[in-house]
């Protein structure tokens, strides 16, 4: 198995506006998504992100991220564990807020550092 | 007329349930170059003939000019004495045609012409096509809910409008999760299954194991959907477990997991009062469970000792551990917390942490039960569950604090439309 970060993008000045109703409602349809992840075993971590942040390079710190004008920033974060980049894509193809078009979905492979591939 | 419509109606819809993944899957074997969705349009085309071939009592040559059907195969009553047999060979030919189409009349090999295969016989070819198929469907590039519907579909021969029922999704929603599924099963030749049986996918066993896993707890859970469905999917998982271990495919962990199906299986009939409302596990009535099932599933947990346990094994052990109890009080709740917190550590995560909690809580360590399930409320896609408001709110009332149960009943429901849910919280919730 092989871990995956799942990065909910979306815009978040439209999340911003929406009710307090939706924004529940998408939360617990996202953890239904969830549970189905654990319940197979492939669930290990996830958290929505609010949009207070900041954004800091070598010289200058925003208060204002660049994340906030975006038209898609990351909202929230799904690690995982799967046996292939395609399934990866598979679990995030399911991801509610995919299917009702609120969000995409970004699929990383995080890095394995493999103690026998470096003595090669 | 419409008394004649009735019996071929009957017979053809029990037929597709039955039969319809089993003859996609032998046509699909017999002609490997034939894609999935050719294959599956050509079956439902063969039902719908069937459907009026039987009805009129035509035979069925003359409303598919290309099909030289015996005669002797239509019996007085105008349903053949064979019926899935009919239904493959109108799709046989259909698939040779198809093929004469592609390859410019190039002579058809051998096995075309072969006779029907027998699909009622006492044999285990089907069986073994069967596992072949769900062997197939546990595809490592598939997510386990699509492995789940594809099974369902193609294994099960679950209808659409079934799957979406027991999987609370939409049929649209599944219909695109099947367009994408099949995209993958024609790319990657999925379901070309390969005639030397399973041994080319036996590494896939613990997938499978998830896969009916899977099916047996969306058929359990009481709000996915009506009774007969929901016994339907535990029955399914039940089936398939069995015919691994009788093919001799399983291993341990496939006996924990039958164990495991039978020890809730057999507490089915107490879920429910007389009435209909849903039973908490500490309300049930004990002599409702099935002492025969319990015993079985009992040989099965034995059967599955090994070195190397799996969480089957875990969770097994404590559904064995509540069967085998005289009474709520009398569980052995501490055995049960520590198998739990062995599964936490086998897969961390907050749903398993929410059962852990629980069963700490009934074993006497509150304190520690109430930290965790407060804790999990921090976490966002937890706050808005609905056990574990339930569990919260409950617990709170077994302290004697009305108040914060009733805080706690309140967003539960808020959180479920399940008739027998919110029924069932009204029941819990102080006055």
């Amino acid at each position: 198995m092989e871990k995956f970060l799942l990065l909910i993008r979306e815009d978040l000045q439209f999340r911003a506006k929406m009710t307090p109703a939706d924004f529940k409602h998408n939360l617990q349809i996202m953890t239904k998504w969830v549970e189905w992840m654990a319940q197979s075993g492939n669930f290990l971590n996830a958290d929505p992100l609010t949009d207070k942040g900041a954004y800091i390079g070598q010289n200058y710190v925003l208060s204002d991220g660049p994340f906030i004008e975006a038209k898609e920033s990351i909202s929230g974060f799904i690690l995982i564990q799967a046996e292939s980049l395609d399934q990866a894509v598979s679990f995030a193809q399911l991801c509610p807020l995919v299917l009702n078009g609120t969000a995409a979905v970004e699929v990383r492979t995080i890095m394995n550092m493999n103690m026998d591939d470096s003595n090669e | 007329m419409n008394d004649a419509i009735d019996p071929v109606q009957r017979t053809v819809d029990d037929l597709y349930k039955t039969h319809y993944g089993k003859i996609v899957s032998v046509l699909l074997t017999n002609f490997p170059d034939i894609p999935l969705e050719s294959v599956e349009d050509a079956v439902h085309d063969a039902f719908a003939a069937a459907l009026t071939a039987w009805a009129a009592g035509t035979h069925p040559a003359s409303t598919i000019p290309s099909n030289p059907i015996p005669s002797n195969s239509i019996s007085s009553n105008s349903i053949p004495s064979n019926p899935p047999g009919w239904i493959y060979t109108v799709c046989r030919n259909k698939m040779i045609n198809l093929l004469r189409e592609g390859q410019r009349l190039r002579p058809l090999p051998d096995q075309h012409a072969g006779v029907e295969p027998n699909f009622d016989g006492p044999s285990s070819t089907f069986k073994d096509q069967q596992l072949n198929l769900l062997f197939s469907c546990a595809h490592p590039d598939l997510s386990p809910k699509v492995q789940v519907v594809i099974t369902l579909k193609y294994v099960a021969n679950l209808k659409t409008a079934a799957i979406a029922q027991a999987l609370g999704m939409t049929e649209d929603g599944i219909d695109k999760l099947l367009f994408r599924a099949k995209k993958k099963i024609r790319e990657e030749k999925l379901f070309l299954l390969d005639p030397g049986g399973l041994t080319g996918l036996h590494h896939r066993l613990p997938t499978v194991h998830k896969i009916i896993y899977l099916i047996f707890n969306e058929g359990y859970k009481p709000s996915s959907g009506d009774e007969a469905v929901n016994e339907a999917m535990c029955e399914e998982a039940l089936l398939l477990c069995k015919d691994i271990l009788d093919l001799g495919h399983g291993d341990t962990a496939t006996r924990a997991l039958y164990a495991l199906m039978l020890f809730n299986a057999a507490r089915f009939g107490g879920r429910l009062s007389p009435s209909g409302e849903l039973l908490d596990l500490d309300e049930q009535d004990r002599s409702l469970w099935n002492r025969p099932m319990i015993v079985l599933a009992g040989d099965f947990l034995r059967q599955s000792r090994s070195t190397h346990l799996s969480s089957y094994h875990y969770e097994a052990g404590i559904a064995w551990l509540h069967c085998s109890a005289d009474s709520f009080a009398g569980t052995n709740w501490r055995l049960i917390s520590r198998l739990y917190l062995r599964l936490l550590r086998m897969n961390p995560n907050p749903f398993v942490e929410l059962n852990y909690a629980i069963a700490l809580y009934y074993a006497g360590g509150k304190a520690k039960a109430f930290e965790i399930l407060e804790g999990l409320l921090h976490q966002p896609f937890m706050n808005g569950y609905y056990l574990l408001n339930a569990a919260l709110g409950k617990l709170y009332m077994l302290e004697g604090d009305a108040a914060r149960a009733k805080q706690f009943f309140a967003r539960t429901l808020e959180q479920t439309t399940h008739p027998l849910e919110v029924a069932f919280i009204h029941r819990l919730s102080p006055p």
